[in-house]
């Protein structure tokens, strides 16, 4: 126990996967509200009577740390977490804004308005968690381990689900046959681009191609698509004329080149840069004046709030708040816009290929902060743009008692327009997931934006912060190109922890090393964007780029290439030189001094035949997934080389994995960096299958599902805990054979299951077909024993306010004793009672109407009271009470049990002592029988890896370290050189000296007969889970039923419960293994 | 009405320390004014099955 002492005392390595949830959160409080309400645009009122203009703007947020209700302003109640948990409330905090109000040229006023409560996640720099040793937070009665991330919303755990978007600042070509639907005479080609401004709100942009050979700029305002062509816009940027568009759009085409390696230009670019040219001449649009004009006049009636500007201004606000919203000058906007009609070109040509949108590679994740900070900023802009109408209504009514130029006035209509539902706009989307919004946000989706954190397990719990989900919308498409796991994602997302079924493959899980970039660096400090950006360009121009600023026309591919940063053209590099340039920003990411910072991303898209875009991109934003590997090609001079490298300029690198191999490369193509470590492909969950290289790969993924929905200790806490349902199981164990993540996560503290004495033979019968024999002894001394604790809250106070104001209170009646036996005197019922179906477990009095009522228990099986706990809001007696019930869930025939390998089965009997066999030699009686059968076709070589490992490992009275792909590995220092023989042998040789068979069998005599079975039986422990699909949870009382034969679900639940039992289906329709004589391999 | 019903024991969430509380009294401890109490265990005989 000391050893894991020791590693668990700070949690770090857990802590870590949960960062990026609470590093967003933390940026939205401390950077990520004010940019937002810097760019929400200030409105502006006009009176015309008094000809007085008001203009109200936010500044300042302020949010403040959760706070008990009623507590007074002097004292300060600090509300914990738990108290939010077993209250049923929501762990929010104030938030208030200043609203600024400038009558004309006057000196601007503030007020503090109060927007209601923002829920706050735990562990975040709000929380009071935060920095608590584990010592602190057992004291305030959560978790030692409590890693925050989440929620808490009515009691309830919720997470904000991370969703894929689309890479952000990265133009993207895009073939999809829904562009041609647009409008007459399009294609289906387009280059995309998704830009994303300071405050996380993004616009895509999209570049139409044209049949014609012209373009057309697309985005949305207010759901609606607007079409602007290419050369309007590229006027009306900057001043320019048509020979300076010409030359810069025909830049990428060189005649010296002809088709030769990384040319993306050809004469065609030329005709249609005559066509852009000419398309302007048709609109007898000229200058950039007579554009802007053009753009401004079809803009007004739909930009709010500029009615009575020039067309001039409404075009440049247009230009700015819709096209290329990440860069603010006009000339960078100007050279993207060139840069994508030149890449949509080159893919009209064929000279470039189209990106895959389903690769990681061009994808992002979305972060909880983000996601907040998107949907806050919209509801605030509607709640300003509502005072305004609210005001101009007054002003339209021209009310007596109504004077403008009084900021009490203005403030008491806008009261009208209540600040509180911002907050609870905000709780209302972490409660239900869902956005309610009219602009759609530039998301995919409306709802599923959040889940409940479910502690079914830890595993299940910690799955829930590591899952990435590829967006709503594409769960129903048919075609399952989304649900391809692609070789970008190596490294990345987990290829094994994906479930079957419905999702597979959209719901995926960041490996255990992936991190997600954010606004935090390494050491917790703010991260300057500015000043990263402005370090890298001087790092560019130092070596030999060409800055595009001061000149527009650029030379293209193959002899230049153009430098991306952030999604804006910075200049170009020869292509000559870039390679050089790569390896040694390279090397300035390693180095903590040089400004540049640990995981910008260098996208080197090399010159090819057709392929990807050539160009060097480059990114530094937040939210792209990064992972650690070490780079070799760095001079080794003791200083650190493990590099962050992302998903985008992985692709083009050559990186080793160290099992020896050259990965086919041979030595064309030198490997620049190394992986790590094997399992840093797997997902924390993967990673715990011992030996997980031996099985064969879908029983892995079997696992992966499996462990997620295993009962297990749940909970440290589980005294303090409210939660509705909760698995708990009585009795676990630390597995003997376990791999180092095991350790490395400390899931000591929260284990999922028993070293069971398994013996694989066929007896009695009743272990065929995925059916298991527990011992019945084995059972009765502990063994997989577990409880169901469900919560049943009564809140008087909640349910009066429906009804009439009924005043109703906890009291047992005097007058009718039949209650008494289970009541107590205080109504409620007595803690370590059982209480059996229909009996009373708690009564309410009616003061109205002098009756009592008595709860009932529903269902079909007895409890038993755990715990009672009472609580109150106001300080009236006794209105609120948590009722939990304990069931007994000990094994039972029926249940599911499952190895550690997808090897699951459910008991068949529970099998006497007497009547096992048993060992000739030790004399020990199994556990548990499986069946032989179990083996031969699911080749699930771990398992009996396991079983003899921890049988050594028993014998030694030691741990065996199962970590799969030890044999890749390098040995770190080369103690265990000589070991190169398989791992059988090293676990037999062991064995045998300890005196047992090498091949872990032993002799067994049968306990019916005495007589010795004819084979050896292989017999080890094995670390089985007890899963959470029970036969009491299921079969409903139904035994009375006149139609109940066994599997046969009465009629009116078979469409309730979608569950259907492993081995009886639903009775009805033959599924699975029922099916008899049909093999299949599951 | 009956007579008094007799005080039921809770135990604090937060100090361990025993209060009675009779209805209509104000749900806090005594001790340190937390609000969140436990019903203690009942002293009446309960049989379990022992399977």
């Amino acid at each position: 126990m000391g050893a894991t002492k020791a590693d668990a005392a700070d949690y770090g390595a857990l802590r870590e996967l949960f960062r990026h949830h609470i590093e967003s959160f933390d940026h939205l409080v401390d950077r990520g509200l004010e940019t937002m309400l810097d760019k929400i645009k200030p409105v502006q009122i006009f009176d015309p009577s008094s000809d007085k203009t008001l203009k109200i703007w936010f500044a300042k947020p302020e949010v403040y740390q959760p706070q008990k209700e009623g507590s007074s302003k002097t004292s300060h109640d600090a509300l914990l977490p738990f108290e939010c948990r077993q209250a049923k409330t929501s762990y929010a905090g104030k938030f208030v804004v200043h609203l600024y109000f400038q009558y004309d040229d006057k000196v601007a006023v503030h007020e503090k308005f109060n927007f209601g409560h923002l829920p706050i996640m735990l562990k975040s720099k709000l929380c009071y968690l935060n920095g608590a040793d584990p010592q602190k937070l057992v004291s305030w009665k959560e978790e030692s381990s409590e890693m925050g991330g989440y929620f808490i919303l009515n009691g309830l755990e919720r997470v904000v689900r991370l969703l894929i978007l689309p890479k952000r600042n990265y133009p993207m070509s895009m073939v999809r046959n829904s562009f041609r639907d647009r409008r007459e005479g399009y294609t289906d080609k387009a280059v995309v681009i998704r830009c994303v401004r300071e405050d996380q709100s993004s616009v895509t942009v999209k570049l139409y191609y044209l049949q014609n050979g012209s373009a057309r700029l697309g985005f949305w305002i207010q759901a609606r698509e607007y079409l602007l062509p290419v050369g309007v816009v590229l006027k009306a940027l900057i001043d320019t004329n048509d020979h300076e568009i010409y030359s810069s759009l025909t830049s990428c085409y060189s005649e010296k080149y002809g088709r030769g390696k990384g040319v993306v230009g050809n004469q065609l670019v030329s005709e249609r840069a005559k066509i852009i040219l000419d398309e302007l001449r048709d609109l007898t649009l000229f200058t950039r004046r007579q554009c802007l004009q053009h753009i401004g006049e079809h803009f007004q009636p739909v930009m709010d709030g500029l009615e009575n500007e020039s067309f001039i201004s409404v075009a440049s606000a247009v230009l700015q708040d819709y096209i290329f919203v990440h860069l603010n000058n006009n000339y960078d906007k100007f050279n993207l816009l060139i840069f994508m009609v030149q890449k949509l070109f080159s893919l009209i040509d064929q000279t470039s290929s189209p990106d895959n949108p389903d690769s990681l590679q061009n994808q992002e994740v979305l972060l909880p902060g983000h996601l907040i900070t998107i949907y806050l900023k919209d509801k605030l802009e509607d709640w300003l743009q509502k005072a305004k109408k609210l005001l101009q209504d007054e002003l339209k009514n021209k009310a007596k008692n109504f004077d403008f130029s009084s900021l009490a006035h203005v403030k008491k209509v806008m009261d009208k327009n209540p600040g509180r539902q911002i907050g609870s706009a905000i709780e209302n989307m972490l409660k239900t997931g869902r956005l309610v919004t009219q602009s759609g946000l530039d998301l995919q989706q409306r709802a599923g934006y959040t889940v409940q954190a479910e502690r079914l397990n830890f595993l299940r719990f910690l799955s829930h912060f590591r899952a990435v989900h590829r967006g709503a919308s594409f769960a129903g498409l048919r075609t399952t190109s989304v649900r391809k796991l692609l070789p970008e994602s190596w490294g990345f997302l987990c290829p094994v922890h994906t479930p079957d079924g419905e999702p597979c493959g959209l719901l995926n899980h960041m490996t255990c090393t992936c991190r997600i970039t954010s606004f935090f660096d390494s050491k917790g400090n703010f991260r300057d964007f500015v000043k990263i950006r402005t370090s890298i360009l001087n790092v560019l121009i130092g070596i030999g780029m060409t800055p595009s600023l001061p000149k527009i026309v650029q030379a293209g591919p193959p002899d230049v290439l153009s430098v991306l940063l952030d999604g804006r053209v910075v200049g170009s590099i020869p292509s000559a030189e870039v390679e050089k340039a790569v390896s040694y920003l390279r090397r300035l990411k390693l180095s903590t001094t040089s400004g540049i910072p640990d995981d910008l991303e260098v996208g080197y898209v090399p010159l090819s035949f057709g392929g990807a875009y050539p160009g060097l991109y480059l990114f530094t934003n937040p939210s792209r997934f990064a992972r650690p590997v070490r780079n070799i090609s760095a001079p080794v001079d003791g200083s650190q080389n493990i590099e962050l490298i992302g998903p985008f300029e992985q692709v083009f690198m050559e990186i080793r994995c160290p099992d020896g191999g050259d990965g086919g490369r041979r030595n064309e193509f030198p490997a620049t960096h190394e992986e790590i470590h094997p399992t840093g492909m797997l997902s924390v969950v993967a990673n715990l299958t011992p030996w997980s290289d031996h099985n064969q790969s879908p029983r892995n993924m079997y696992q992966c599902q499996m462990a997620k929905q295993t009962m297990a200790f749940s909970s440290q806490a589980i005294h303090f805990r409210a939660d509705q349902k909760l698995y708990h199981l009585q009795t676990p164990q630390t597995p003997i054979v376990r791999t180092g993540a095991y350790t490395k996560y400390c899931i000591d503290e929260f284990p999922t299951g028993t070293n069971a004495i398994v013996a694989v033979l066929a007896y009695s019968g009743y272990d065929m077909e995925d059916a298991m024999i527990l011992n019945k002894s084995s059972v009765e001394r502990g063994m997989f024993h577990g409880q169901i604790y469900q919560t049943e809250t009564i809140d008087l106070s909640e349910q009066s306010s429906k009804s009439d104001r009924e005043q109703r209170m906890f009291r047992r009646s005097n007058t009718d004793k039949s209650a008494h036996p289970w009541i107590d005197s205080d109504g409620l019922p007595y803690v370590g009672q059982m209480i059996r179906p229909n009996e009373p477990y708690c009564s309410v009095y009616n003061e109205v109407t002098t009756t009592t009522k008595n709860h009932l228990r529903k269902g079909s099986e007895s409890a038993i009271v755990d715990y009672v706990a009472v609580d109150t809001k106001t300080k009236k007696g006794l209105q609120k009470a948590n009722i939990r019930f304990r069931h007994p869930r000990n094994p039972v025939i029926g249940d599911k049990f499952s190895s550690r390998h997808g090897q699951k089965g459910v008991c068949s009997q529970l099998w006497p002592d007497v009547d096992m066999p048993f060992s000739g030699i030790t004399g020990m009686r199994p556990d548990l029988i499986i069946n032989p059968h179990a083996f031969p076709s699911r080749m699930t070589i771990a398992m009996l890896l396991e079983s003899i490992a921890a049988k050594v490992g028993s014998l030694d009275g030691e741990f065996v370290d199962a970590t799969p792909f030890a044999s890749s590995t390098k040995k770190a220092n080369g103690e265990e050189k000589s070991e190169s023989e398989l791992l059988v042998d090293q676990i037999g040789a062991k064995l045998r000296k300890k005196g047992f068979n090498y091949h872990g069998v032993e002799v067994l005599y049968s306990g019916v007969y005495g007589t010795e079975l004819t084979c050896e039986i292989f017999i080890g422990p094995v670390y089985y889970q007890r899963l959470r699909h029970m036969v009491s949870d299921k079969f409903q009382a139904s035994s009375l039923h006149w139609n109940s034969r066994p599997g046969h679900t009465p009629a009116h639940q078979r469409k309730k419960t979608r569950w259907r039992h492993p081995i009886w289906g639903d009775g009805t329709r033959f599924h699975g293994c029922t099916r008899g004589g049909v093999f299949i391999a599951r | 009405m009956d007579p008094q019903p007799e005080p039921v024991s809770y135990i604090c969430g937060d100090c361990g320390m025993e209060n009675t509380l009779k209805p209509g009294d104000v749900i806090q401890c005594r001790e340190c004014g937390y609000r969140i109490l436990y019903k203690k265990r009942t002293r009446r005989i309960i049989q379990y099955e022992a399977r």
